[in-house]
């Protein structure tokens, strides 16, 4: 009986409708086709992996940018920009190509250059080929003006140098737990050698970021270590904190007749 | 249907049977459904007023979509009680109505809930920074009045709240002794050490996390024994099978009953008439999800129904900089929010108040 009525209604207002696509004069906007420059947002912590906005179909965008903080905000399609994570212990459960991971190597400008220009393995103190003599890093005024962060190392509280992490003559590689260079798109195998318990509960999904399908075996984007955590900086220097501080997004409408929030600062009990 | 539970009622109680009504179920869906003089009356009744109202409109002659489309959303019925074939059709009218209204293709889902998914949310609440990223997801995603002028205009779901550490002093210990027949105190009372529950909502610092804060984000903590539920004197919100507290926003009456039940301050009000620009508007939506709402009616955090129906995690979940939003599901011990719950130190908000949240706070 409700579809009686509902077609009856339906009938009534057909005349309507009709008369409203006639009236409405197609007169659309005009195209505003002019060559905007291509908003690009960071996504975890600025100098890391960045994503740059377009349209997967007309009025729905891939990711959508924070006008404040530059920030991505909303993730229209989670898998932008991914490649498969490659082979990972314990991680053998995940079906193939559910786990993906956004090349770290693309943001490195001169990760390519590393291994040809001055760590080549042919250079005069590598000729014959041989292992530095001891653990401290010889000040070289340009590695230091590529990586400021080089000049007083703050990973490992001074305790590290850089071979332990980067491959002794393959220096765009990092290296595992017996010496063979792992690629730089792989931190978390280089990590979890000394921050296991971390690297355990990256593994579950519980430490980082994981962004997709959230079924236990869905398809995933895995954040890596290096896209949240600063490697040769994890700690931020003296803030001690294991992320960088960032710039808020706007805070939320003032309730009616309030200028400001001052009113949030006092207390009942007077103090 | 009848004649079915008769013949398994069985022989002895076969004369009791046709004098006693159908049993009343407390699922709507599968409430019982009879003809009569009054419904009979009222469909008569509703005839002859959707033929005036087509007439009315039809002489204003009115180009504004929403009028074409809204008459029947007026006689629609509340969503549990809607057969899959009337859920079609509320779809498709109001994928034409969106879609004409925000110059788009907009979908609307009806997808239901699947069986052996238990929806449950985990934050790690040490790791928070206090970016407020996660508010402006929500609102990127599911559609909130955006508006800046009046009061009310603009809402959000997540609050995230600022919470001063304080620290004890030593300056402070001959304070709070009583004058004459006061009673004593210690001398660090009234100072705000350690976390309290009186935070700031408004905080602008350059950058977070400052250094004597911590934050804590908060919004509906989908109890499995919701207070909002309890008190919707039209039954419009409840709890889905797999777990999040939703709204069938025309059955809304706005008498903001769930609001003041609600211990959480989840729900918002449209007190205004929505602010959502065309081109901010999320095209992907769900019938009790993100589906842009009208004035007077009450919304809140439904944990991303037309994303996570469809396999994908919260807007929330995603943006979170530093991944302590966790999202899964809670029969499936492999999930992520089964690991938190089986391995780190976990509470719930208000516990005390039986309301069983299926939100969880952990820290590690």
């Amino acid at each position: 009986m409700n579809n009686f009525v509902f077609h009856t209604m339906i009938l009534a207002f057909c005349c309507e409708m009709a008369s409203t696509a006639v009236a409405a004069d197609a007169a659309p906007e005009p195209a505003k086709d002019t060559a905007k420059e291509p908003v690009v947002c960071f996504e975890s912590r600025k100098g890391a992996s960045e994503i740059t906005q377009r349209d997967i179909k007309p009025g729905l965008p891939n990711v959508k940018c924070s006008p404040t903080t530059g920030a991505a905000l909303w993730y229209g399609d989670p898998f932008e920009g991914t490649v498969p994570m490659g082979k990972m212990p314990l991680l053998d459960k995940i079906p193939p190509g559910h786990a993906l991971v956004k090349p770290r190597s693309d943001k490195l400008a001169l990760l390519p250059l590393c291994s040809t220009a001055c760590h080549n393995g042919v250079g005069p103190s590598f000729s014959p080929p041989t292992l530095p003599k001891d653990k401290k890093p010889t000040p070289i005024p340009t590695m230091e003006g590529l990586l400021p962060d080089a000049k007083d190392l703050q990973h490992g509280r001074g305790r590290i140098w850089c071979l332990d992490c980067h491959h002794t003559t393959k220096r765009n590689m990092l290296v595992d737990n017996f010496g063979d260079p792992v690629s730089i798109d792989q931190p978390q195998i280089l990590c979890g050698k000394c921050h296991g318990d971390k690297m355990r509960d990256w593994r579950d999904g519980i430490h980082g970021k994981r962004i997709g399908e959230w079924a236990s075996n869905g398809k995933k984007r895995w954040f890596t270590c290096t896209e949240c955590h600063n490697p040769h900086n994890v700690q931020d220097g003296h803030r001690n904190r294991g992320f960088v501080q960032l710039q808020p997004e706007p805070p939320p409408q003032l309730p009616k007749g309030m200028k400001d929030a001052k009113f949030e600062k006092t207390h009942p009990i007077p103090h | 249907m009848a004649i079915n539970k008769k013949a398994s009622a069985g022989p002895v109680k076969d004369s009791a049977s046709e004098c006693v009504a159908q049993p009343a179920s407390a699922d709507p869906s599968k409430a019982v459904l009879k003809t009569s003089r009054r419904d009979f009356l009222r469909a008569g009744g509703m005839l002859s007023m959707s033929s005036l109202m087509g007439a009315g409109a039809l002489m204003a002659q009115s180009d504004d979509t929403k009028a074409t489309v809204e008459w029947a959303e007026h006689f629609q019925k509340n969503y549990r009680l809607m057969t899959q074939k009337e859920k079609n059709e509320a779809r498709l009218r109001l994928e034409k109505r969106y879609s004409a209204e925000y110059g788009k293709q907009v979908s609307v889902d009806t997808a239901d809930a699947q069986p052996g998914v238990l929806m449950g949310y985990a934050l790690n609440i040490r790791k928070c920074i206090g970016c407020r990223r996660c508010v402006h997801a929500c609102v990127e995603e599911n559609n909130q009045s955006r508006g800046k002028q009046r009061a009310g205009e603009k809402i959000e779901w997540i609050q995230v709240l600022r919470m001063e550490r304080g620290e004890f002093s030593a300056d402070k210990m001959n304070h709070g002794y009583p004058d004459g027949l006061g009673i004593q105190v210690g001398g660090n009372a009234y100072t705000p050490a350690g976390q309290i529950l009186e935070g700031q909502y408004h905080y602008e610092p350059e950058a977070v996390p400052e250094k004597d804060a911590t934050y804590m984000p908060i919004a509906c903590m989908q109890c499995e024994k919701p207070p909002c539920v309890k008190v919707c004197p039209v039954r419009t919100t409840y709890r889905e099978a797999d777990g999040p507290v939703v709204i069938d926003y025309n059955w809304c009456i706005g008498c903001r009953m769930c609001m003041g039940a609600c211990p959480y301050w989840a729900r918002r009000l449209n007190v205004t008439n929505p602010v959502l620009p065309k081109e901010e508007m999320n095209p992907v939506t769900h019938y009790l999800g993100n589906r842009p709402r009208m004035r007077g009616v009450v919304e809140k955090c439904h944990w991303c129904l037309q994303r996570t129906r469809q396999g994908r995690y919260p807007a929330c979940v995603e943006v979170c900089p530093v991944g302590a939003r966790k999202f899964g599901n809670l029969l499936d011990p492999e999930s992520e929010v089964s690991l938190i719950l089986a391995r780190k130190n976990v509470f719930r908000l208000k516990a005390e108040l039986n309301t069983f949240p299926k939100f969880f706070y952990f820290y590690d």
